[in-house]
């Protein structure tokens, strides 16, 4: 099993199952890009950077969005 | 003459600001901001939730027509703003930022350490910051030395609709700042923004009053109209209270002898 932290919670992967890129991570769980913007291990992930940013096992990565506020 | 309101050299003719919490649903709050007249809403940024992905209301929102503010709240500290205000800007590719700092979860007032701090920071940074404080005519000035693009006093505690608890203190501000003075949070009814309007504020930000209201957009309308109103009668130069009477008719040709 691989793991990453997503959102906090720790989320397994079959063995070479893994996504490989923030845009399959956000494929795999069906999270519109357009309105989504990325932390890995802290460091901020343009949307553009998506496709190409590699993920490695054991990351935490934060997925945020605009949500309704004042 | 055009009498819009400037911040960090854009204009608007709006000087309403509406938040886009606690609204019923994605179709209410949209309308809602249509009728309000606002330029301005404010959107915040959180965790997507996984299991529940139907919650974007970035659709709900035409951004040819209104400027996203994204605000910081939640934040509990300076490095907890300055990080959302990076992700919101990687998010929207804007700069502007309402910063928020707001430790303490039971009137939710601003800390103005950490929010002074973080001004600082991001103002070096090349955003356009909106700092949320108290009515804090010392703290507004410091900010206004830190480069900031408004204030944002708090009329009352946020969602309290109190109304202009701080009156006093926000005059001082209006009368000491050299850039706009918003006047957010606490405002519950249209006469409480035209109260704030007529005593020199630049603007005013409304969200719950309007979104909680029976009917949301017919109160955005009431706001906007009330924003008008104050405005209008504080160019007009109103003149202060007095004690005692002031006859509005002749104190003379009485029909009495003598």
């Amino acid at each position: 099993m691989e793991m990453l932290k997503i959102n906090g919670v720790d989320r397994e992967f079959p063995a070479g199952q893994m996504p490989k890129t923030i845009a399959e991570l956000l494929e795999q769980l069906r999270i519109e890009t357009a309105t989504v913007v990325a932390e890995v291990d802290g460091l901020i992930v343009e949307r553009e950077k998506f496709a190409k940013t590699k993920l490695s096992k054991g990351q935490s990565i934060e997925l945020v969005r605009f949500v309704p506020g004042g | 003459m055009a009498d819009n309101l400037v911040i960090a050299g854009r204009e608007f003719k709006s000087r309403l600001m509406v938040g886009t919490g606690k609204f019923a649903s994605n179709s209410i709050m949209s309308r809602a901001i249509e009728k309000s007249g606002t330029e301005i809403v404010t959107v915040a940024l959180r965790r997507v939730d996984i299991e529940n992905k139907d919650d974007d209301m970035l659709s709900a929102i035409d951004s040819s027509k209104y400027l996203l503010l994204p605000n910081t709240s939640g934040a509990r500290s300076a490095e907890e703003a300055v990080r959302l205000a990076r992700l919101a800007r990687a998010a929207t590719g804007i700069n502007w930022l309402k910063l928020e700092v707001t430790p303490d979860p039971y009137y939710l007032l601003p800390d103005p350490v950490e929010t002074l701090k973080a001004a600082q920071i991001l103002v070096k940074e090349g955003f356009v910051v909106l700092p949320y404080i108290n009515a804090d005519p010392v703290l507004a000035k410091r900010l206004q030395d830190a480069g900031v693009a408004t204030v944002m006093p708090l009329a009352s505690p946020i969602g309290s609709n109190q109304g202009l608890k701080t009156r006093a203190a926000i005059e001082i501000i209006i009368e000491q700042a050299n850039v706009p003075v918003v006047v957010d949070a606490g405002l519950g009814l249209p006469s409480h923004a035209a109260e704030a309007m007529e005593m020199g504020a630049d603007a005013v930000l409304v969200n719950t009053a309007i979104a909680t209201a029976d009917k949301p957009e017919e109160m955005a309308e009431a706001f906007k109209l009330a924003v008008q109103a104050g405005r209008m009668a504080y160019q007009c130069g109103p003149r202060a209270a007095s004690r005692t009477a002031n006859a509005s008719s002749p104190l003379t040709g009485f029909l009495r002898s003598s």
